[in-house]
């Protein structure tokens, strides 16, 4: 995914952000749960995967108790509660909102793994000159804050300030640190104006100093995608995608264009976890390929 | 009227009904979703265009770009305490200094970027418009707030409270795919302690950044001429 030219990639986001979000359908919002979750699987390390799981998995949990605690409608009483009735289906419906609110969760992780701030930047440069300028300045003073930081508190360390460990002494260390990078930094930000201008800024079209390529798989897989938009668009449109839980679930496919939605929906969603899958295997391929051969061939690559 | 102009009235004037027609038909179960959304969307555009059509003096555009830095810093270096960040303080300040636009975009720019950081999502925009339109303000009442340190604690406690409100808004859409009632002011109770943490820590901040950071920022703007409305480029 990463490898995708980010006109392809940034739009895909918001889009299936967008779908996953609009479309209240139990049967699609499973597929995007999965294909996030795929996704998720080959993207995140061992650790990061044990932080996540330990935050989505109580927020899931809760959202589904807390609707049929509150919610009262639906025709399955389970059991009474203070002489309110806990639904079947109003459990199912805290069930889906769980499975919608870790989709859209996992999905904005996606977006923010894959669309990096470079890309971002890359995109809207053209459009937005100055709030590029103001967000690629602020982006490269980051890392230098962070550095600045750990040189003053090693300072700090050294003469012996704030050794207590406590929280008022992090505080007031962190306050101490705080002052000096914001002085240093202004300072820092005059000077960078002076230099700027002094080369010249301004005085032509900005270009951006990442160049992307529309390679042959995204001019393949744009339509592609599209496409799938399109389908799964209409068919949130035109109502075929129309679900209901109460007072009884009614059927998530009710008409014959559901399907092919649904499908649509799926495969959208599948698409990153698809894509990825077919770059591992193509690496695997030529990597074998390399290793076979004691001279280097040259192998035919996309 | 310039092509410019035109094209953006023309966005406004199609895109506003666009959405609530939508809201009202297509997307009828999810209206609050499409609404806040667009809401949130819309209401950020108008400011960065507009914002992008002024000149600017350079030095202001790198001195916002350096605020930005570090609001999000403050929200890496501070992290032992959690909600008790000074981003909020330090739009305050900008906007206080620079006008009303450059605390617009130092507010909803720290927003978009410290979400490269702790990810992006649907709550971006709300952010981002929160923390512009409190940096806007901020930027407007600049000459009450500037000489008196209690008023300016205060305005920092209410934008707290709202910046709290206005997110809260965004969460019981989000989490329920409509807007209940009952629902939002469950989840304001339950979140009243980080709402509390919200207000004090600016006033907090504020306290302990108006002198010092005040300071900078009167005497960069005297020297290099960067009066809330900024002069054109020489």
């Amino acid at each position: 995914m990463k490898s995708l030219h980010p006109l392809l990639s940034f739009p895909y986001f918001v889009a299936v952000l967008a779908l996953t979000m609009l479309i209240r359908n139990p049967v699609a919002t499973l597929g995007s749960l999965l294909g996030a979750f795929c996704y998720w699987l080959m993207t995140t390390n061992g650790k990061e995967k044990r932080a996540d799981l330990g935050f989505y998995i109580p927020l899931a949990v809760l959202i589904t108790v807390a609707n049929p605690v509150f919610s009262h409608n639906g025709r399955t009483p389970l059991f009474f509660l203070n002489d309110n009735a806990f639904t079947l289906e109003s459990l199912l419906y805290g069930a889906f909102n769980a499975a919608l609110i870790v989709s859209v969760l996992l999905w904005s992780k996606a977006y923010s793994k894959t669309v990096t701030s470079d890309k971002f930047l890359y995109l809207f440069s053209g459009i937005l000159p100055k709030t590029a300028l103001i967000l690629s300045v602020a982006l490269r003073y980051l890392p230098m804050l962070r550095k600045e930081a750990r040189r003053l508190k090693d300072a700090q360390k050294t003469v012996g300030l704030y050794s207590k460990g406590s929280v008022t002494d992090n505080f007031l260390s962190s306050c101490k640190i705080y002052y000096a990078l914001i002085g240093r930094t202004l300072e820092n930000a005059v000077g960078t104006a002076e230099s700027m201008r002094a080369r010249g800024w301004g005085k032509a079209k900005r270009v951006p100093c990442a160049r992307y390529r529309f390679h042959t798989p995204d001019k393949v897989l744009a339509p592609v995608l599209l496409f799938l938009f399109v389908v799964v668009a209409v068919g949130a449109g035109t109502g075929s995608l129309t679900f209901s839980f109460y007072p009884a679930p009614t059927d998530p496919l009710p008409n014959g264009f559901s399907a092919f939605a649904v499908a649509a929906f799926w495969l959208l969603s599948f698409f990153p976890a698809l894509y990825e899958t077919e770059v591992n295997l193509q690496w695997r391929l030529l990597q074998s390929k390399i290793s076979a051969s004691a001279t280097p061939q040259r192998t035919k690559t996309r | 009227m310039t092509k410019r102009t035109v094209l953006s009235c023309l966005f406004f004037l199609l895109l506003i009904p666009l959405t609530a027609v939508l809201g009202l038909t297509v997307f009828r179960d999810v209206k609050w979703v499409v609404w806040s959304l667009m809401a949130a969307v819309l209401s950020i555009v108008p400011f960065i265009v507009s914002f992008e059509k002024r000149e600017h003096n350079l030095t202001l555009l790198v001195l916002i770009a350096a605020m930005v830095a570090l609001s999000v810093g403050g929200r890496i270096l501070f992290y032992i305490l959690p909600g008790f960040k000074p981003i909020t303080a330090m739009v305050i300040l900008t906007a206080l200094y620079f006008g009303p636009e450059a605390g617009y975009m130092t507010g909803s720019l720290a927003a978009l970027l410290s979400n490269f950081y702790f990810g992006q999502g649907p709550w971006t925009p709300f952010q981002m418009a929160a923390w512009g339109l409190i940096g806007f303000f901020a930027g407007l009442l600049h000459a009450r707030l500037q000489k008196n340190t209690p008023l300016c604690c205060a305005y920092g406690a209410v934008v707290g409270v709202l910046y709290s409100l206005i997110l809260n808004f965004q969460h019981t859409v989000g989490v329920r795919g409509t807007f209940v009632w009952d629902e939002y002011v469950a989840v304001t109770v339950a979140s009243l302690g980080f709402t509390a943490v919200y207000a004090v820590s600016n006033v907090v901040f504020l306290l302990l950044l108006k002198k010092p950071v005040g300071r900078i920022l009167e005497r960069v703007t005297l020297k290099y001429g960067l009066a809330p409305t900024p002069e054109k480029e020489k």
